[in-house]
């Protein structure tokens, strides 16, 4: 590895591959029901793809389809076909536009998407995700297993609720096996775990990296994308190779001591999901004042890796029982304050940004509080802005800018006095 | 030397031309329109007719408010919460906390000792408890804006207003109207919903006196009365407050020249 940053890293090579990766991913899945290969439904939180990969089901994402449908400017179009047959303005903006790509047969701009076999719904903090899979459960036919996963509430997750979970894949392994005709095999589920493991062991690498000053990359803007392998392809040599050449790409990065903006002058945490259908637009308001993410929750809902939190080969049950309670917005309030409250610390930031998203509660619940205990308990200067993570509709640029160039400008000003909130 | 603050509001464009000793030279205020480069520059030419000065002497100018990139011959904008704040504390240097009620937004802002914003809230993407929601009641009731305020503190005893949403909220009076509530009842009703949805957002940042109330609805003083009715405590007002955006610009301009800035761009894209 001491050579690898001594060879020209093509620029965004990180981005070029995770495209091409999920080009090829989304090419699998427009033939999966003709070939007549298995495929199951996951949420991407505390997902279990390493076992149902052992039984050879293709994965598929609601929720990427939906971030990809936002990002394509197609999530607004789905979401009003999903109202049009009855959906509310309040539900979820993801569950709709998984809705509409379904009423328009399964039609996307990354192609069709294949029917599912089995719908694991992956239970993590968030109970629109069972009436979601419900929902599909009703369209498709399809079979429906809930794996339930508990909240954690104290600090710790209880050996209880280990097994709990481990009981509950024991009885998907079997559900699988019936399904597929497949025998399930733990040589390779550790064989697969293994390969997770190392992706994972890089990718918190990499995430660490934010520590540098500047920052070789953006921990939300950018890490969105660098986290596509290790939340979706999991348990593959190639997503391995995608994080050896990630941290190659930062490591180069950090020698030529180069971020995402020309010159790094705010180091913020971001708490909350992305505006999907204004990706650019939302990033410029952030790159205008030269601020940079050094660390954010979003990249964490997949897993907590930066935590400790890995899929173990010699535990293999028992790891993605606690991989799968281990997502970002399982976590209690108080767990994640105190995460936001390392980051800033750990990360050297000057202040949080908390991205308050209507269609994820989740995501939004206790946010007012965190900013109001960073701002009057521990003095770090927050931000509170709202928007959507799939609705266009509710992204008003003009008064997004507003409150980020008074909160810049108020931190500009504050570095030249030295006020303190 | 003057410099010059211009603030182009979602209901009207303000401009303050400052001299050198921090006197108010001009100022000017006129509807934004749908025209909002024109609203901008003609706000900046009355403010600077009324001081009589030339624009040759403009040293430096800032816009502000959500048109401030369409300050076209401005040499930077600043975000009204950053003016208000700076023209609030000028004006009353005891100033802690800034009540800012536009035509579409709601501020509260904490401020330190020496002006420097520390934090701030807005109310979320709707027009309810700005001067929009008052408008659409004064529209139903039929009286102008500036009655409305005196009239509701002839209130004896008033209706509260449950509904949020500046829309539904005139059918919401109608319906008062019918059962024949009185008009006073009514707006007091109202201007106390206002207050109520606006406590609440000062509370977010702390309710640290002194307060100021800002912007063009503090004109109205059935709102400062409900405010400080809502808050617990008296606000200033100053005569100027629809200008203190503006103020607050100019005054950041002329602390410019102060630091050595050095003005770009004539007005009118002469330049």
């Amino acid at each position: 590895m001491a050579t690898t940053t001594q060879t020209t890293v093509p620029p965004d090579l990180g981005k070029t591959m995770q495209r091409d990766m999920l080009a090829k991913y989304y090419g699998a899945l427009e033939t999966a029901n003709a070939d007549g290969v298995p495929v199951a439904y996951l949420f991407i939180p505390g997902n279990i793809v390493e076992l149902t990969q052992c039984f050879g089901f293709l994965p598929v994402y609601p929720e990427i389809n939906a971030l990809q449908c936002g990002i394509k400017k197609v999530a607004g179009e789905n979401i009003i076909r999903a109202e049009d047959l009855g959906y509310s303005a309040d539900v979820c903006g993801y569950v709709k536009n998984d809705i509409g790509l379904m009423l328009k047969d399964r039609q996307s701009p990354f192609g069709r998407l294949p029917t599912p076999d089995l719908l694991v719904c992956n239970y993590s903090g968030c109970n629109t995700f069972i009436k979601w899979f419900e929902a599909l459960a009703h369209f498709y036919g399809s079979e429906f297993f809930l794996l339930d996963i508990p909240y954690i509430r104290e600090s710790e997750i209880s050996p209880g609720d280990v097994a709990y979970v481990v009981a509950q894949l024991k009885e998907l392994i079997a559900r699988c096996e019936a399904r597929t005709g497949v025998t399930f095999s733990e040589a390779r589920l550790r064989e697969i775990l293994g390969y997770s493991r190392e992706a994972e062991d890089l990718w918190v690498e990499i995430l660490h990296l934010a520590r540098e000053r500047p920052s070789p990359f953006d921990s939300y803007f950018e890490a969105v994308f660098y986290m596509a392998p290790v939340n979706m392809l999991r348990g593959t040599p190639e997503s391995v190779e995608y994080y050896r050449q990630v941290l190659r790409e930062m490591r180069a990065r950090t020698d030529e001591r180069r971020g995402p903006v020309p010159e790094e002058k705010f180091r913020v945490v971001i708490e909350g999901p992305p505006a999907w259908p204004h990706f650019r637009a939302f990033w410029e308001l952030f790159k205008r004042w030269g601020a940079v993410a050094v660390a954010s929750t979003y990249s964490k809902v997949g897993g907590l890796y930066d935590q400790g939190v890995r899929h173990d080969p010699s535990r293999p049950l028992e790891s993605i029982a606690e991989y799968a309670m281990n997502g970002y917005t399982n976590w209690n309030l108080a767990k994640r304050a105190d995460l936001l409250r390392r980051y800033v610390e750990e990360y050297e930031a000057d202040a949080l940004v908390i991205h308050s998203v209507k269609s994820c509660r989740s995501f939004s619940v206790g946010q007012a509080d965190f900013r109001e205990s960073f701002v009057n308990e521990l003095g770090i200067p927050t931000l509170m802005i709202e928007s959507d993570l799939a609705d266009p509709r509710y992204f008003q640029e003009a008064q997004l800018r507003n409150r980020i160039d008074a909160f810049f400008e108020s931190l500009t000003q504050r570095r030249l006095t030295g006020a303190t909130a | 030397m003057i410099v010059a603050g211009v603030d182009v509001g979602s209901t009207t464009s303000k401009a303050v031309v400052l001299d050198d000793r921090r006197q108010i030279a001009g100022t000017s205020l006129l509807p934004t329109g749908a025209n909002v480069v024109r609203a901008a520059e003609r706000a900046f030419r009355e403010a600077l007719a009324a001081s009589k000065r030339d624009e040759s002497e403009a040293a430096y100018v800032i816009g502000t408010g959500y048109g401030r990139y369409k300050v076209a011959f401005g040499d930077d904008q600043v975000t009204e919460i950053g003016c208000h704040a700076r023209g609030a504390q000028f004006l009353f240097p005891d100033t802690r906390t800034i009540v800012d009620i536009g035509g579409q937004d709601t501020k509260a802002i904490r401020i330190s000792d020496r002006g420097e914003v520390l934090d701030f809230s807005m109310n979320d993407k709707c027009a309810a408890g700005t001067g929009r929601f008052l408008d659409a009641c004064a529209n139903v009731i039929g009286m102008t804006l500036d009655e409305i305020g005196p009239a509701s503190m002839n209130a004896q005893k008033p209706i509260r207003i449950t509904n949020v949403c500046t829309v539904f909220v005139e059918s919401e009076i109608i319906a008062h109207l019918a059962r024949g509530e009185k008009v006073e009842d009514i707006l007091r009703g109202v201007h106390l919903a206002i207050g109520s949805r606006t406590a609440g957002l000062v509370r977010r940042v702390g309710t640290n006196p002194a307060v100021t109330f800002t912007g063009g609805v503090s004109r109205n003083v059935g709102m400062v009365q409900a405010l400080e009715e809502r808050l617990g405590v008296s606000v200033h007002v100053s005569p100027l407050s629809q200008w203190m955006g503006a103020l607050g610009a100019a005054l950041i301009a002329l602390e410019r020249v102060e630091g050595g800035a050095v003005h770009r761009i004539a007005a009118g894209g002469a330049a």
